[in-house]
């Protein structure tokens, strides 16, 4: 701890949760400046404050300064702690949006995290707690992360009142594998959740026969679970929605899914999250866009030894990502075509050569 | 027919490390495509006062830190379009046409 302390500077308010996430794990510092200085209302917003609030409950001795406009912040990480956690999150986000990062931070604490959230379930813009059960921690288990990993869905709560309750358990690992994930293979099952609460469970039916209408002509392997949650469970606002998940033969997941707006129909939302997964499938690679952030990141913290994944073309979110990366950890990847013959592919093989990270929050245990 | 998609696969193929790690363009320009030496050079500061960018000042709406792209209907209206819908079979196990590896 003798050399000088790099705190790493960033501007905005976007990309705020990778940022955080970068700093702790690499246990520096990081300053943003500039969160939304033009704005008629400046500064942090609720959802933002409280992201904060819970990563400074998940670790131990981290300092967040905020300044009096609220638009700049410096956070000066501790340890990750992880143990029991409870945690309101506002209902300007859904859970998703505080889950994500505490998924890429979890198994790297110093005790097994326990983590409870109420709040929003699903939501149009972050990943709901469906697919986060289904796509985004078996993701965590290509890298060796897998034993007690789990999350349990209590209470369902739809925007904009919410009420739903989701528990994440994730075990503590002292280093993630390298990944070698080049061979997409092909699609041999998709999987669904269909869910409605406070509204006619007809609905579910509705959405899971249109998916179908879209979905059945590639693959007789679909199978779309109609999830019932009643009474107290089922939130406080009425909402439906269908997330959906293509499998392959070796393992790549693609994702998509689809939540109810008021005065749709559920038809709609269904055709909406098939022909996203579609074009999910279409772009190809190992990993759908929503989870090339979380891949990347395990990529780069992975032991020392060349990493690979075939991937889609990276998103705004991922290129931005990887700059930060190479800001945090020095790290950068080699991006090449994944098939030279054919120009009309865009997939791309990323690489790179681990840090080797070592969870030394675990070994003080 | 599924013209955002065509338009998709006929890009010319970036040099991506360059592109990310070794230009200044924002993520937004890089995924439209800009050629890497097109890059406003910021340059003639005549002008002591410049009009702040446009600024999110309005009731625009703000772009937010989600992992979700925004659903684009029109870009998903395209798979109304059977030849779109077929030409994906292949990804499928079911999809026949030989060459047992992808694509």
């Amino acid at each position: 701890m003798a050399q000088p302390v790099t705190v790493l500077h960033f501007s905005g308010h976007q990309y705020l949760r990778h940022r955080l996430v970068l700093s702790i794990l690499s246990g520096k510092p990081v300053k943003i400046d500039k969160i939304r200085p033009d704005d008629k209302n400046p500064g942090l917003r609720d959802y933002e404050v409280s992201l904060l609030r819970l990563l400074e409950r998940v670790t131990n001795g981290t300092v967040i300064e905020i300044s009096v406009t609220g638009t700049a912040l410096l956070v000066k990480p501790g340890i990750i702690a992880g143990g029991t956690v409870v945690h309101e999150c506002p209902l300007s986000r859904s859970i998703g949006y505080f889950l994500e990062p505490i998924v890429m931070l979890a198994p790297f604490s110093k005790k097994p995290l326990q983590l409870t959230l109420r709040g929003i379930t699903s939501d149009d813009r972050d990943l709901s707690a469906d697919l986060i059960r289904t796509v985004t921690l078996p993701h965590l288990q290509l890298f060796g992360i897998s034993e007690g990993l789990e999350l349990r869905i209590k209470k369902r709560g739809a925007a904009p009142l919410g009420g739903g309750e989701v528990q994440f358990l994730c075990p503590v690992v002292k280093q993630v594998k390298t990944l070698n994930f080049v061979d997409r293979g092909r699609i041999k099952r998709i999987r669904g959740i269909a869910h409605a609460v406070r509204v006619s469970p007809q609905f579910s039916n509705r959405m899971i026969e249109a998916a179908r209408s879209v979905l059945n002509r590639y693959i007789p392997d679909i199978y779309l679970y109609s999830d019932v949650y009643k009474g107290e469970d089922s939130g406080k606002s009425p909402g439906y929605a269908l997330s959906l998940l293509a499998e392959s033969t070796t393992g790549a997941m693609h994702s998509a899914e689809a939540v109810s707006v008021p005065g749709g129909a559920p038809e709609d939302v269904a055709l909406t999250a098939s022909r996203a997964l579609l074009s999910e499938i279409r772009r190809g690679g190992c990993v759908d866009k929503q989870h090339q952030v979380l891949v990347l990141l395990m990529m780069v913290l992975g032991s020392e030894d060349v990493g690979r994944c075939l991937m889609g073309e990276p998103t705004l979110r991922t290129i931005q990502f990887l700059r930060d990366v190479h800001q945090t950890f020095g790290t950068s990847f080699k991006i090449v075509p994944a098939d030279k013959s054919d120009p009309e592919s865009t997939e791309l093989l990323f690489s790179c050569y681990g840090t080797g990270y070592v969870n030394a929050n675990r070994t003080l245990a | 027919a599924a013209t955002a998609y065509e338009e998709h696969g006929r890009k010319r193929r970036k040099d991506w490390i360059k592109l990310i790690y070794s230009s200044s363009l924002t993520p937004e320009q890089i995924l439209q495509g800009d050629a890497p030496g097109q890059e406003q050079q910021g340059g003639d500061e005549d002008d002591f006062f410049t009009v702040k960018s446009k600024g999110t000042v309005g009731d625009a709406e703000e772009v937010l830190d989600m992992t979700k792209e925004k659903v684009d209907a029109e870009a998903l209206k395209a798979w109304e379009d059977e030849e779109l819908l077929d030409s994906i079979r292949n990804l499928f196990i079911t999809g026949g046409s030989g060459s047992g590896d992808a694509e």
